[in-house]
C-alpha cells in the first residue's frame, strides 16, 4: 500500500498554566477548511487550547470533533464558552457557533494575533485559496486579492505533489532549498494545477533533457512555479506606494503551506523582504480569528 | 410580471411572435447593433444570450474563449435557434466573432451579416463610415424581409426604441435613492428581458413596473455595490449580493446600464442620427482602448449613485475586460472607491464567490450585515 506522503502530523495543545474556570472570557474558533480544520480556544485573551486535524468526508463530524480535541480533557463544554465563530469553507457544518465569520477578516485578526500589530500585509496560504490581505494600520482590512479558477499555488497541490513524487510534505520544502548552491530552475507551467503536476512528473524523464535535473531541483522547480502564482495574487493588491513606506516589509503567512519553506522563502526572495515569525502554528490564524471577533 | 421567467422563455416568446406577426427574427451578438434598423424593417431583433446547458459540441469549434462564447456556439449547433432567420454580428470581441462565423457556416440558409463599425469612436471619419454601414446593412434587411423602409419606418422605431431606453432610465433612477426599493437582479432581468422583446409590447410592460415601483416602500438598509466587468447573462451575482445583505445599485455592463444610456437625437438624416447614438454610447472595454472614456463614466456613476466600493467582475478568457482591468483599477484607485477584482464562468462557484463578497461587504461596513443571515441565506 502506498504510504500517504501528503499527511501532516495532527496536533493538539492545552495550556496548563491558565485554569479557564476563573477567566472572565472564554472565546473559541473554528476554521474548517477542505483539508484541514482547527479550533482554538481562548480565555481572556491568552491562547489556552487548539487543535489541527485533517477534514474527513464527513465535515460536521469534523467540527464535532476539532473542537473536543481543541477543549481536551479540561472539562469545558460549547454552553461553557461565551462566543463561537466559524470560518472557512466548511463553516455551516459548525452548528455550535454563534457567529459565521469571513475568512479574510478572521485571517486578518489572527495574524495580528500571531505577530503583533506591525503586520500590515498577509497572505493566506490554504488548500485551495490563497488570500492576499492588506491591513490597516489600525484595526481594518484595506483590500484583498483571492485567486482565481486554478488551483496552482494551492496546498492541496502539494499534497497532490507529494503523494505522486514520493516525498514527505513535511520535507518537500527544506529539500527544494538544498540545491548545493545552484540557482532554482525555471518553474514548471504555472497555468493549471494538473499541468503543473505533469511538468514535473516529466521533468524525472531524462530523456528530456540533456542534463537531468536533480530530485531537489525538481521540487524546486514545482515550488516555484506555486510561488509565482501565488505572487500573482499578492501583486493584485492595491500598492501602498506613498513616500518611504516599503510595501512587504511587514509581512505575514497563515495557513497550511505557510510552513513550506520551499514556498515562503521564494516568496520572501522575490519580495525582497523576511516575514515575520511567530511561535504560534499559522495554520491555527484563522480560527484565532474567528474566536476574537466573535468575542468583540 | 415576472422578467426573468421572460427571459427563460425567450425563444418560445420569439416563436409565438414569428408565429403571429410571419415577420422575422435576427439574432444580434454584439452591444453595437442597431436595433431600430432590423425593427424599422418589420424584423424582431434579439440578443442572442447564453445559457449554460449540457455541451458536447462546441469544443470541436471554439477551444478556451470564455464561456458565454461557447454557450452561444453550443446553443446554436444544439438547435436552440433554429427559428432565427438571420444573425448579425458588429465588429468586436473576436471570441463572439468566431461563436458568429460557426453559426453562420453550420446554416446555409441563415442570412449572416458582419456590420463594421470603428474601434476608432471617435475619429472624424467614423461617423461617416458607420452611416454608410449602416446604409449596407438597411439594404440587405430589405432584401431579406421584402420591405421597403421608409424614413417613416425609421422614425417609428427610433421612437420606439427612445421610449424604452427612457423607461429604462426612469426605473434606473429609482436605484440612486437611499434604500432603494429597486434590486440588482430585478434591473439586471429588466435589461435582459428588454433585449429579446418586441420592444412596443415591453415598453407597455415597463411603464407598468415603473409605476409600481415608484410606489414601493424603501428597503432595508444595504450594502451599495457597483458591478463592473463582462457581460453577464443571468443574475447569480445580483443574488448572492442580495442574500449576503448588499444590493448592486448600478452597473456599467454592456447588457446593463450601457445598453440603455443614451438615445437617438432626431437628425433629417436617421441613419446618421443612429450612427452617432451607437458611436457616443458608454463604450465597451474593446473600443474605449484609444481614447479611455469609460474610466471616467465609471467614476461618475459610482459618484451619481453613492456606491460604498465595486465588484470588477471579468469573465475568464475574456480578453477586451482582461486588458481593460488595468485602467479601471486605475482611477478606482485615484478616486479611493474600493474595489474587489475577481474572475467569473457563466456559472459562479457559490462558496468561492460567498466568501469574497462577504469579506469585500464586511470590510466596506463592518458588522452590517455580519452574516446573520447566512444561513438562511444558503437554505439552512
Amino acid at each position: 500500500m502506498t504510504r500517504e506522503y501528503s499527511k501532516w502530523p495532527e496536533t493538539s495543545w492545552l495550556s496548563d498554566s491558565v485554569d479557564w474556570r476563573k477567566a472572565k472570557t472564554v472565546a473559541a474558533g473554528v476554521d474548517i477548511g477542505t483539508t484541514s480544520a482547527q479550533a482554538v480556544v481562548i480565555c481572556d485573551g491568552e491562547l489556552y487550547g487548539y487543535a489541527s486535524i485533517h477534514t474527513g468526508t464527513d465535515f460536521k463530524q469534523t467540527a464535532e470533533e476539532v473542537l473536543a480535541k481543541a477543549t481536551g480533557n479540561s472539562g469545558m463544554t460549547v454552553k461553557d464558552i461565551g462566543a463561537i465563530g466559524a470560518t472557512g469553507f466548511g463553516k455551516i457544518n459548525a452548528g455550535y457557533a454563534s457567529k459565521s465569520l469571513d475568512e479574510v477578516h478572521c485571517h486578518g485578526k489572527g495574524a495580528r494575533f500571531l505577530y503583533g500589530p506591525e503586520v500590515t500585509t498577509v497572505v493566506d496560504l490554504g488548500a485551495q485559496t490563497v488570500k492576499a490581505i492588506r491591513l490597516y494600520e489600525w484595526d481594518r482590512v484595506r483590500d484583498f486579492m483571492m485567486n482565481d479558477i486554478c488551483a496552482t499555488g494551492m496546498g492541496r497541490n502539494v499534497e497532490m505533489v507529494c503523494d505522486l513524487l514520493h516525498v514527505p510534505i513535511t520535507e518537500i520544502g527544506e529539500k527544494s532549498l538544498a540545491l548545493d548552491g545552484k540557482t532554482d530552475p525555471e518553474p514548471v507551467s504555472t497555468t493549471c494545477y494538473n499541468f503543473a503536476s505533469t511538468e514535473t512528473m516529466g521533468l524525472f524523464r531524462p530523456e528530456y533533457r540533456a542534463e537531468p535535473l536533480t530530485e531537489n531541483e525538481v521540487y524546486a522547480s514545482h515550488l516555484f512555479a506555486l510561488a509565482w502564482r501565488i505572487l500573482g495574487v499578492i501583486g493584485k493588491l492595491q500598492p501602498l506606494d506613498v513616500g518611504d513606506i516599503k510595501v512587504y516589509e511587514k509581512l505575514g503567512f497563515t495557513g497550511g503551506l505557510a510552513k513550506n519553506s520551499g514556498v515562503t522563502k521564494r516568496i520572501e526572495r522575490e519580495l525582497k523582504t523576511t516575514a515575520l515569525t511567530s511561535d504560534w502554528d499559522p495554520m491555527l490564524a484563522g480560527a484565532i480569528g474567528a474566536a476574537i471577533l466573535a468575542s468583540e | 410580471m415576472d422578467f426573468k421567467k421572460l427571459v427563460e422563455d425567450r425563444h418560445e416568446y420569439a416563436k409565438a411572435w414569428k408565429k403571429r406577426t410571419g415577420g422575422k427574427v435576427i439574432g444580434w451578438f454584439e452591444p453595437y447593433f442597431p436595433e431600430e434598423i432590423a425593427y424599422a424593417a418589420g424584423a424582431l431583433p434579439v440578443r442572442v444570450l447564453a445559457r449554460h446547458e449540457p455541451d458536447y459540441i462546441s469544443d470541436k469549434w471554439i477551444y478556451a474563449s470564455c464561456y458565454p462564447v461557447r454557450d452561444i456556439t453550443n446553443l446554436f449547433l444544439s438547435g436552440r435557434y433554429d427559428y432565427i432567420d438571420g444573425i448579425v454580428n458588429v465588429e468586436g470581441c473576436q471570441w463572439m466573432y468566431n461563436a458568429f462565423e460557426v453559426a453562420a457556416n453550420n446554416n446555409e440558409k441563415l442570412f449572416n451579416f458582419y456590420l463594421f463599425l470603428p474601434d476608432y469612436t471617435d475619429a472624424p471619419t467614423s461617423k461617416h463610415a458607420t452611416r454608410s454601414e449602416f446604409q449596407v446593412y438597411l439594404d440587405r434587411m430589405e432584401e431579406l424581409t421584402g420591405k421597403k423602409v421608409t424614413e417613416a419606418d425609421l422614425d417609428h422605431a427610433i421612437e420606439v426604441y427612445n421610449t424604452n431606453r427612457m423607461l429604462l432610465r426612469r426605473v434606473n433612477e429609482l436605484r440612486r435613492m437611499e434604500r432603494t426599493p429597486v434590486l440588482g437582479s430585478e434591473m439586471m432581468n429588466l435589461v435582459l428581458a428588454d433585449q429579446v422583446m418586441d420592444k412596443a409590447e415591453m415598453n407597455k410592460l415597463l411603464a407598468d413596473f415603473l409605476a409600481e415601483a415608484e410606489e414601493r416602500a424603501p428597503d432595508k438598509d444595504r450594502i451599495r455595490l457597483m458591478l463592473i466587468g463582462s457581460e453577464t447573462f443571468d443574475t447569480g451575482l445580483e443574488e448572492l449580493v442580495e442574500a449576503l445583505g448588499g444590493n448592486i445599485v448600478i452597473d456599467e455592463l454592456d447588457n446593463g446600464t450601457s445598453y440603455y444610456w443614451n438615445n437617438v437625437f432626431p437628425m433629417k438624416d436617421r441613419l446618421m442620427a443612429l450612427a452617432l447614438r451607437y458611436l457616443g454610447r458608454p463604450h465597451c472595454a474593446l473600443k474605449d482602448n484609444n481614447w479611455r472614456r469609460r474610466p471616467q463614466h465609471i467614476f461618475e456613476l459610482s459618484e451619481d449613485f453613492n456606491i460604498d466600493g465595486a465588484l470588477v467582475a471579468k469573465q475568464v478568457y475574456c480578453h477586451p475586460h482582461g486588458s481593460d482591468s488595468y485602467a479601471v483599477w486605475k482611477i478606482l484607485r485615484e478616486r479611493n472607491i474600493p474595489y474587489h477584482y475577481f474572475e467569473r464562468g457563466v456559472k459562479l462557484p457559490a462558496d468561492e464567490t460567498s466568501a469574497r463578497l462577504e469579506a469585500f461587504m464586511n470590510m466596506l461596513k463592518p458588522g452590517l450585515n455580519h452574516l446573520s443571515g447566512w444561513h438562511k441565506a444558503f437554505g439552512e
